[in-house]
């Protein structure tokens, strides 16, 4: 088979040649920047610190938790802190200094090249996500014992990187239109930050309004204020789409179980009393409605943002 | 005319200032072609737009004969210009180029070289060729983070001719560059024009152009002020050449034989000096010191007259901004 030629007369690379430079070309960036590799190490200290604090802080002897691994999920904020470390240099990077020039005078698409940096960061992410479930699954079962369904420990970790994808995606675009990697970092901070404090805030004090199931972060039930009904009892749990991961596995576990969105009566504190504040259920939700909803809300993000991130990089000059 | 480049009334704007105004560049094929003109006056716009980095408002632009921009081409008309890939065909360098500074110069060299389609065997073959031509034998494995201003304008040639490229196009290729680097730089320019490929270089310094170019466009304020041979250009303003000589003993029999050359215009004595002014600039030196020692003379020295690229250069950008010739 003889390859497509050019209008000049050149055999014209394939497709996925030239991708693949270019996937290259971001993987080698995204694994040589030392705050990545930072970050990294941070997350081992904290899943090592998960792992051995409450057996170290616990003056009773350690108890078989068959659940321990599949129960852990990264945090909100790491998913935010992987999705500044991968993507907030980017794009808006290549623009401040210059490498751009170089790069999109080569015989490779605007399209391509965003395409060819969003796979770097995935595989990135995957790796970064996947030892760190390895590395507690194994450290799991050495303190904790056997483990139960390990096998759905993918769903956790895919739950977690479309998580993290909502942030990556965010400062993707914020880099591609102001091409300016403070202000891309500056943005993202101050969006994961103002939802982080008020999503709980308006969940406890104005109720679990389904509305806050379609913003980014922990949902309506990132008060506390959601409960999954068990028959062993009920398990507080997120239901926005920084909590994909665990409710993928909650749904697999527990395929006919309701979530309880609960108001919590403020009125019924008492200063001084241990006792729990009275919760009134407002509505209530299948797990799987909980679960694909995230799933779905995420990806909603994820095509927007990254659309804009791709009109941005399409439609940049290159003036310096 | 077999032509590499060629724009039509190329336009481009940003916001109220025109940077390039109806540009009519005209690169032949096989040529050195020289790019110049003062800070500001489009050069960069105009290359930038070439390669497809910049999109102009107004005008059409062919690459290597396939037309990369036409005036009032529609969405889909203009996307497939631009899926007609000329940028296989073209190697460019931009003025004081920035690589990522975490690849090494041999890993840059490979990524670029995947992205224009080589196989790992010709990228193994062309790289170390390329790092040997340019003087970076030995730091190829060192990151680029760590080379000096004078290296990565080095790398910067070298992924200019990873692709073999037919047309080369160089934006001040000497900026940054020690004297023997900038020597080094010519004869990469002249190698690479010998190869039958074409060139265009940007430059400041005039008398790099003079010394590698064969054709030069001097453009101002986004015009083009001239373009033609380096020799036409470089005499194009000053009037005709002259020629010094200093003869030993001048008689009427020298005067006439020389005032009767075919090249010669006129002559005038002045001592032991014959001033002959020329019709053209071709070189009459030949002619003109076997006329004189056929008619008797000796010859004790002889000089050319004639204006450079930079008087040309200083005289049309000067005329171009109001003021008087000089």
């Amino acid at each position: 088979m003889t390859a497509a030629r050019t209008s000049t007369g050149r055999p014209r690379p394939s497709w996925f040649t030239r991708f693949w430079a270019v996937v290259r070309y971001e993987m080698l960036w995204n694994i040589r920047k030392k705050k990545f590799i930072g970050i990294i190490i941070l997350s081992f200290v904290f899943a090592t610190l998960g792992l051995i604090l409450p057996v170290v802080l616990s003056s009773a002897p350690i108890e078989a938790n068959p659940d321990y691994v599949i129960g852990v999920s990264i945090s909100s904020f790491a998913f935010f802190l992987f999705a500044l470390a991968t993507a907030m240099n980017s794009i808006s990077s290549e623009f401040e200094s210059g490498t751009i020039v170089p790069l999109l005078t080569k015989p490779v698409s605007r399209t391509m090249v965003f395409l060819g940096k969003l796979f770097a960061a995935f595989i990135i992410i995957l790796m970064a996500y996947t030892i760190l479930y390895v590395y507690t699954a194994i450290g799991g079962i050495l303190i904790y014992g056997p483990q139960n369904n390990l096998q759905l420990v993918p769903f956790a970790l895919f739950g977690d990187v479309i998580s993290t994808f909502i942030w990556v995606s965010l400062i993707l675009a914020m880099g591609a239109l102001s091409k300016n990697t403070m202000i891309a970092a500056l943005v993202g901070l101050g969006v994961f930050l103002a939802l982080l404090i008020s999503l709980p805030i308006v969940s406890v004090f104005a109720g679990p309004s389904p509305a806050l199931n379609y913003i980014p972060g922990g949902g309506a039930g990132s008060g506390s204020n959601a409960v999954l009904n068990l028959a062993t009892g009920g398990k507080s749990i997120g239901t926005g789409t920084d909590n994909i991961g665990i409710n993928l596995i909650n749904w697999m576990l527990y395929p006919s179980a309701n979530v309880s969105f609960t108001k919590i009566d403020l009125t019924s504190i008492q200063v001084g009393q241990s006792t729990e504040p009275a919760q009134t259920v407002v509505y209530t939700e299948p797990i799987s409605v909980v679960a694909s909803r995230s799933l779905g809300v995420a990806f909603v993000y994820i095509f927007v943002f990254l659309f804009i991130t791709w009109l941005a990089l399409k439609r940049a000059q290159i003036l310096e | 005319m077999d032509l590499a480049v060629e724009t039509s009334g190329l336009t481009k704007r940003y916001g109220s200032l025109t940077a390039v105004n109806k540009l009519n560049l005209q690169v032949k094929r096989n040529t050195i072609h020289g790019f110049l003109g003062p800070n500001g006056a489009g050069k960069t716009t105009t290359i930038k737009i070439l390669v497809g980095l910049l999109k102009p408002n107004e005008g059409s632009v062919k690459v290597l004969g396939k037309e990369i921009h036409r005036e009032n081409a529609g969405f889909l008309q203009q996307w497939l210009y631009e899926q007609a890939d000329s940028r296989l065909s073209i190697g460019y360098m931009p003025e004081l180029p920035k690589f990522p500074k975490h690849l090494k110069g041999a890993e840059l060299l490979d990524i670029y070289g995947q992205m224009y389609g080589m196989t790992q065997q010709q990228r193994k073959e062309q790289i170390p060729r390329l790092i040997e031509l340019v003087g970076l034998k030995g730091r190829e494995n060192d990151l680029i983070g760590k080379y000096s201003k004078g290296m990565q304008q080095r790398i910067g040639i070298a992924q200019t001719l990873l692709n073999n490229p037919d047309l080369v196009i160089l934006d001040e290729p000497s900026l940054g560059l020690d004297p023997v680097g900038m020597v080094e730089v010519r004869e990469v320019v002249k190698e690479i024009a010998k190869e039958g490929r074409t060139v265009l270089v940007s430059s400041h310094l005039l008398f790099e152009v003079e010394q590698i170019c064969t054709h030069v466009t001097i453009i101002n304020r986004g015009t083009a002020l001239v373009s033609d041979t380096l020799q036409n250009v470089s005499g194009m303003l000053s009037g005709p050449a002259m020629l010094h000589v200093e003869v030993t003993k001048i008689s009427p029999e020298i005067v006439n034989a020389v005032k009767a050359l075919p090249p010669v215009s006129g002559v005038v004595q002045t001592g032991n000096t014959l001033r002959i002014q020329l019709k053209t600039h071709e070189d009459a030196h030949a002619q003109v010191s076997q006329e004189i020692t056929r008619s008797g003379g000796v010859i004790i020295g002889m000089s050319h007259k004639t204006s450079n690229l930079e008087d040309v250069f200083i005289q049309l950008i000067h005329k171009d901004q109001g003021g008087k010739p000089q």
